[in-house]
């Protein structure tokens, strides 16, 4: 009785959780390998995604929401060369009509993106979105500048973007709406601590 | 009794020392522990048709894990798991508890991977870990009623050694030395472990691996190669794992072995529910017929938190003595 009493007051001082074990946590280490090659380690932050992020998404991004295995706790790795920041990693998943999309995203000092790789994309058309032509449309811009690129419905993607993507507009959207999430919840989330960082 | 209650103490002050150690080691800065604390509480009912009778296993625990780092980045992590389990009326019961009916803490996964050493030098893990082979090694099956015969294959799913892995630009592997006595941190009667994976990216389409396994183990040595593949289109994954080997598990004289599963899975677009379903075949030397097995899965989940879990085994060959194995099983497990 007594452990059971211990583990129901445990409850209530913790965060959301998602349903997997944390021995299944898998870095995406060959990824930002591949983003930043000159990086000599990783700094990992971990923060807790919640529902009043995601009320923060909704608002920021309306007709969006965060898919429930993005809510828990959630890592966003500094890549570091020696004690030097060169970069941010943030990953993200996308619902789409081919299962989940989980796209790497690296990002600059100033929250803009600098590349991307994919983690996951059971999509034919995934050779598309890794090509340079339409990584293009999305580097070096913030999240101001990507949201120019969405249609009035907030969640698809505008006829300028969707033309570097010959015959992909629904692949194009999700990566597109994962760009968005994945700027807005590093600066809502880890804000403070990479200011602290870069200080 | 006396020495069971001992047992029991001394197995919870070490395990809550150590996570207490661990988790007073530093992490970069003051503005985050990178800690994950999760309590996991499952209950399973498990129907076992042949016998005529039910059993129900319960399991309440804290899963946790933590980043260390300084001021170059991570220098490893830890995962910690305790969790309080109890029997009831479980036949056969597992290794570590005494009686059908019994209750024990049990310490699930627990080791600290060493990951900072430069580019050329592999991470160190240690600790109690589950055996890195076959499909197992990319798809954690913990406390879930998804299974691919890890401790009926080798001996044992999970045990106390040092092991080094990485992952490199196409490649990762495992290797690791265990010392065979399974959920105590020692060497029982020479027992020992060799095991270990070479496999390309997990994160990939198309992924396929190589695996060894070298053991004594409850006295019972055991030689294992194996293949193991997985191949995701969509929501539809395949995948299979094909072991040879040979092992002295009744007549203390070397009887070869043959293992292979083979699994088709779908999932939602959400991924709230999967669907599964297993063929496994075993062949081992001197039986006059190789058992195969079905084995037909869901898990959906709920919420964020509850996930609700259905899986029925049935045996296709008809054994030589006793009746098919058929046994359903359902869990609801739930984290915080």
């Amino acid at each position: 009785m007594k452990v059971i009493i211990f583990f129901m007051l445990s409850m209530l001082f913790l965060p959301t959780a998602y349903a997997e074990a944390y021995c299944s946590l898998r870095d995406p280490v060959s990824q930002i390998r591949q983003l930043y090659p000159q990086k000599t380690n990783q700094l990992s932050i971990v923060k807790a995604v919640d529902n009043q992020t995601r009320k923060q998404v909704q608002l920021a991004l309306p007709r969006n929401d965060l898919h429930f295995s993005e809510l828990g706790k959630h890592t966003l790795y500094v890549a570091m060369k020696n004690t030097k920041a060169l970069g941010y990693v943030h990953v993200r998943s996308e619902q789409s009509k081919w299962g989940l999309v989980e796209i790497v995203w690296a990002i600059d000092k100033d929250l803009r993106i600098q590349n991307f790789a994919c983690q996951r994309c059971r999509s034919p058309k995934k050779a598309i979105i890794e090509s340079d032509l339409f990584k293009k449309a999305f580097i070096g811009k913030n999240l101001q500048e990507l949201k120019t690129l969405l249609n009035e419905d907030g969640l698809t993607a505008n006829i300028a973007l969707v033309d570097n993507a010959n015959n992909a507009p629904e692949l194009t959207s999700v990566v597109l709406r994962s760009a968005l999430k994945t700027l807005l919840i590093t600066d809502l989330l880890w804000g403070k601590e990479l200011k602290l960082l870069n200080h | 009794m006396m020495e069971k209650s001992m047992r029991f103490h001394k197995r919870v002050i070490n395990a809550v020392a150590s996570t207490l150690m661990l988790f007073a080691l530093p992490s970069y800065g003051d503005f985050s522990d990178n800690l994950r604390v999760s309590v996991d509480a499952s209950a399973r009912l498990n129907t076992n048709k042949a016998a005529g009778n039910s059993s129900r296993i319960y399991a309440l625990g804290l899963d946790t894990h933590k980043v260390f780092s300084n001021e170059t980045g991570d220098i490893g992590y830890s995962v910690g798991q305790l969790y309080f389990t109890k029997l009831s009326n479980q036949t056969p019961f597992p290794f570590m508890f005494d009686s059908s009916d019994d209750q024990q803490f049990i310490i699930r996964e627990a080791h600290i991977n060493y990951t900072a050493g430069p580019a050329w030098l592999p991470n160190i893990r240690v600790g109690h870990f589950t055996l890195p082979f076959g499909l197992e090694e990319s798809i954690d099956t913990n406390g879930r009623l998804l299974d691919y015969n890890h401790g009926k294959n080798l001996g044992t799913k999970l045990d106390w050694g040092i092991g080094f892995n990485k992952v490199l630009n196409n490649l990762q592997y495992n290797v690791t030395y265990m010392m065979g006595g399974k959920d105590d941190p020692k060497i029982v009667n020479d027992s020992y472990i060799y095991v270990g994976r070479l496999g390309s990216l997990d994160h990939l389409d198309f992924i396929m691996g190589f695996s060894f396994l070298d053991a004594k183990i409850d006295n019972i040595e055991r030689k294992r190669l194996a293949f193991d593949w997985q191949y995701y289109w969509q929501t539809w994954g395949l995948m299979g794992e094909i072991a040879f080997g040979k092992d002295n598990k009744t007549t203390h004289q070397w009887l070869k072995e043959k293992y292979s599963l083979l699994e088709l899975s779908k999932t939602s677009l959400d991924e709230q529910l999967k669907i599964y379903g297993q063929y496994i075949l075993t062949d081992r030397e001197n039986d006059t017929n190789t058992q195969q097995l079905v084995n037909i899965g869901l898990s959906y989940q709920i919420n964020t938190q509850l996930e609700l879990s259905l899986s029925s085994r049935r045996q296709l060959n008809t054994p030589l003595a006793g009746k098919k194995q058929h046994l359903l099983r359902v869990q609801l497990r739930y984290r915080y």
